[in-house]
């Protein structure tokens, strides 16, 4: 009792073994209801596998993913989904021959109900909940700044108005956690700074973010709490500015990156 | 009325009213024309609805099945066998037909659907190949190669239609039936999820969409056209044999969709039309036909891999803003 | 109950039959590894093997040997043309793959009514190499021609094995089924070993149509069956293994006789339909990968 009961999401000693490799090494930490939380960590730190253990890609080798309340360890995705913790990828998976404003009302399907019967027959409360849809997927366009171009093709939009377009499409399935997987990746400053303030205004409406990611600059900017992993062990744990002070840190951003780059 | 409204309005008349009335405008042609008209019209209706359920699979949800044959036999060789030697009603035989081949579907689907690439390809093209050698091999139950003549023409209860035209009629109200159908799920919820499944299998997973059970929705779905289609077929020639469901009909098939569009919901009456129609342009060239098709459909799917109405849609036909519809008052 | 006889017998014809699937099934492991296609027009090279050679024999009075020799390049243009005209465009424009499979299945359907336009559409067949057969041991009669699948069977399994390890061309193709990009950036002309691997893989099915044509008959649609049969032979050995498919033929020929001894003649293809479909479900891997991962455990 106490601290886990109040965490959305509790990431419990994950191990990923990939024959020999160990891409995650009993990694833990709690994401807390409301939070804007950020895992980050150099390239091929274990950053992505962590996060598809997470959302129910893969099962871990050891540990327990814990997600309001409940072991969804091993789950597969749809249901991990379904329990309302929902996914971006980090290259963009757009439905690319529907509109704009049809992505966002698949992003629905999660707090809909009907199959074949209330399509073809369409009693009341299917046309409503159609409507309810249409107004939605629309509030949703509007609110990251889409509005103007619901009904272009998906794949008409310029790369980062689809890394938006992901975002509005997963907050219709009404997410209790979104984790979006280094959304920032391809974007330029000025994109990464217009995504930066959609995913305050997420988070401001309510819902708790989990944000794995590579560029420094975001997570520092919207951040509230972050921890840090490298080769696949949590390093470090805090606040940005906790975090920005930490030696391990530093040493593993100067060693990784500057000599990956060179 | 508000604009929006308006629009919406003119979507109903480009979407539905126009093709419809160019379907009765056929089927009104048909009727005045000869009795040979009369089949090939008939036959475009039947594969359209065949090709209608082959849409639901590949067009909408992006999967390939080159075995949809195997379903088209199962209805066939039901409606023969139930009503021919048991003396069913022709339409209750068509619907337990249809009943029987969705239970297969379901059944084989299961596994099947599980397969990706090329293991999928072949797994499909194996239930249809099935289906063919056992049609020929149970020859208690089909009478092999002979096939099986004398099937009654569709009716209910004491009513029978008669002649090629009242059953043309049938045929056709069948038909649009099977595409308001098709036209009515692709745009709701379940549709939104078959061709979100066709753009991203991972993203609809993520959105909590069961993609394992709704690709093997849509399976069931095309089989139960399918198996309708293979129905009417034996009520409107009464005869049936295992080539008229062999791998020509997959051929023919595809080439149908293709041409007419694959993943609209139109494509696949325009395909059939065109198609059937093709031979009366190549008299002469009878034994030339499977040959046409198979080079038709190379091309298109060299050249116009999203069918020939791929390159129509470059014409502005994005579905208008559909409105919030107003919630009419209970 | 079947007898022993029969039992050894079936054995006996089922690994003959089962050799000629296996080298189908080495036709489609040739191209699927040099350009992850699959063809599935692959039957069509076994039918046109025993056609062409048929109506070489029949039509211009050749001996058997001028005519089966004749047979195989012309055979292997056929597969030229099917890469030149059908599956190159496709792959030039980066086709959704089942798109290219539908395209194969097209072709297939082509040449076969062309086969009937212009061969005609009776099953026919030829004498076997060696005549005065069968040989009997005991009560089992093994013809002559087994002899002739055996040797030429292995004959072409050894020149495939120094074309793969002693050639230039040989070793590209390898290196294709490695890695494509890696392949290209060395300088392999991938394209060219496309066609290479075409035109192998059509020889190969007509060395095959022209060994079983004696056994058997041969007609304008034995395409399919042997198509699938030598896909199965494949999907055995694992998909992509040349030894792997050999082995999965004559296992599958094997299986197969005896089916026809259990169960009758008429269900032969039904049986060889159904263990793909088991073999795909269960082992999507191939059934001699999955028997050494569970030793591996």
């Amino acid at each position: 009792m106490g601290k886990s009961d109040m965490a959305l999401l509790s990431v419990q000693n994950v191990t990923m073994r990939f024959g020999g490799l160990v891409a995650n090494d009993r990694v833990s930490f709690d994401v807390p209801e409301g939070a804007l939380f950020a895992v980050i960590g150099p390239n091929g730190a274990g950053k992505t596998t962590l996060f598809n253990i997470i959302s129910g890609f893969f099962p871990p080798s050891e540990g327990q993913v814990v997600f309001a309340g409940d072991t969804i360890t091993g789950l597969p995705q749809h249901a991990v989904a379904s329990r309302g913790l929902i996914r971006t990828y980090q290259l963009v998976q757009l439905f690319k021959d529907l509109t704009v404003r049809e992505n966002v009302a698949v992003g629905c399907h999660r707090v809909t109900r009907g199959g074949i019967p209330a399509a073809l027959f369409t009693p009341g409360w299917a046309r409503k909940q159609e409507a309810e849809v249409e107004r939605r997927s629309r509030e949703l366009l509007d609110f990251v700044g889409l509005g103007a171009q619901a009904d272009m093709a998906a794949d008409k939009l310029p790369y980062g108005q689809q890394r938006l377009l992901e975002v509005a499409r997963a907050l219709a399935a009404d997410p209790k956690l979104l984790l979006l997987d280094e959304p920032a990746a391809g974007l330029n400053t000025q994109e990464t700074a217009a995504l930066a303030d959609v995913i305050q205004r997420v988070n401001a409406r309510g819902v708790t973010v989990l944000l794995v990611e590579h560029d420094m600059s975001l997570v520092m900017k919207v951040a509230q709490r972050i921890a840090v992993i490298d080769f696949g062990k949590k390093i470090a744990e805090g606040t940005p500015a906790e975090i920005k002070a930490h030696p391990d840190v530093i040493a593993a951003y100067l060693g990784g990156t500057e000599t990956a780059d060179a | 009325m508000t604009s929006p409204a308006t629009t919406s309005t003119s979507r109903w008349a480009r979407g539905v009213v126009l093709p419809v009335a160019a379907v009765l405008a056929v089927m009104v042609f048909a009727l005045n024309s000869s009795g040979y008209v009369v089949t090939v019209i008939g036959f475009a209706a039947i594969y359209a609805i065949f090709v209608t359920g082959l849409n639901f699979f590949m067009g909408y949800t992006g999967q390939a099945s080159f075995g949809q044959n195997a379903f088209a036999a199962l209805g066939g060789y039901g409606s023969a066998i139930l009503s021919g030697n048991y003396y069913w009603d022709p339409l209750l035989a068509l619907v337990v037909s249809m009943a029987f081949a969705g239970v297969v579907a379901a059944i084989v689907g299961y596994p099947t659907l599980k397969l990706r690439g090329h293991y999928l390809a072949m797994a499909t093209f194996a239930l249809g190949l099935i289906t063919y050698e056992i049609s020929i091999e149970w020859t208690g139950l089909t009478s092999g190669y002979m096939g099986i003549s004398g099937i009654p023409p569709l009716g209910v209860g004491r009513y029978e239609l008669g002649t090629e035209k009242q059953m043309l009629v049938a045929l056709t109200a069948f038909l649009l039936l099977g595409v308001w159908i098709s036209t009515r799920l692709r745009d709701s919820r379940f549709g939104r999820a078959l061709r979100a499944i066709a753009g991203s299998e991972p993203a609809a997973q993520a959105l909590g969409i069961n993609v394992a059970r709704y690709k093997l929705m849509a399976f069931v779905v095309a089989a139960l056209y399918a198996s309708c289609a293979g129905s009417l077929f034996a009520h409107f020639v009464g005869f049936i044999s295992p080539e008229v469901f062999g791998g020509a009909m997959v051929i023919q098939s595809f080439t149908m969709l293709f041409l007419g569009g694959i993943g609209t919901t139109w494509g696949p009456v325009i395909g059939a039309l065109m198609v059937l129609m093709l031979p009366e342009f190549l008299r002469g060239l009878k034994e030339l036909q499977d040959v046409v098709y198979s080079c038709v459909l190379v091309m298109i799917l060299i050249f116009a891999p999203k069918g020939l109405a791929g390159l129509v849609a470059l014409i502005p036909t994005r579905r208008a803003p559909a409105a919030p519809r107003p919630a009419e008052a209970k | 109950m079947p007898d022993l006889v029969q039992f050894a017998q079936s054995l006996v014809n089922g690994v003959g039959v089962g050799l000629i699937y296996g080298l189908v099934g080495i036709g489609f492991c040739v191209i699927y590894n040099a350009s992850g296609i699959v063809n599935f027009a692959q039957g069509v090279f076994v039918m046109l093997g025993g056609m062409v050679c048929h109506a070489l024999l029949s039509k211009l009075g050749l001996p058997m040997i001028v005519a089966a020799v004749l047979t195989v390049p012309i055979v292997a243009l056929a597969g030229l043309a099917i890469e030149f005209l059908v599956v190159r465009p496709m792959w030039d424009r980066g086709a959704a793959l089942f798109a290219i499979i539908l395209a194969t299945l097209a072709t297939q359907i082509a040449i076969e009514r062309l086969t009937i336009l212009t061969l005609g559409d009776q099953p026919r067949t030829y004498p076997e190499f060696t005549l005065g057969g069968p040989l009997k041991l005991g009560s089992i009669a093994i013809s002559y021609q087994l002899f002739w699948i055996l040797g030429c069977g292995s004959l072409m399994v050894v020149l495939l094995w120094l074309f793969f390890t002693r050639t230039t061309a040989g070793r590209a193709l390898r290196a294709c089924s490695q890695n494509r990009e890696a392949a290209a950036l060395l300088g392999i002309p991938v394209s060219r070993m496309l066609m290479l691997s075409f035109a192998l893989s059509a020889g190969l099915g007509a060395v095959a149509g022209i060994l079983v044509t004696p056994m058997q008959v041969t007609a304008y649609n034995i395409g399919t069956p042997f198509g699938v049969n030598g896909f199965i032979a494949a999907i055995i050995g694992g998909f992509g293994s040349a030894a792997g498919a050999l082995a999965g033929g004559v296992l599958l020929g094997v299986l197969q006789a005896l089916a026809i001894v259990l169960l009758g003649a008429g269900f032969k293809n039904v049986a060889a339909l159904s263990v793909l479909l088991i073999v795909l479900f269960l082992f999507p891997s191939g059934i001699f990968a999955a028997l050494q991962g569970s030793k591996g455990h």
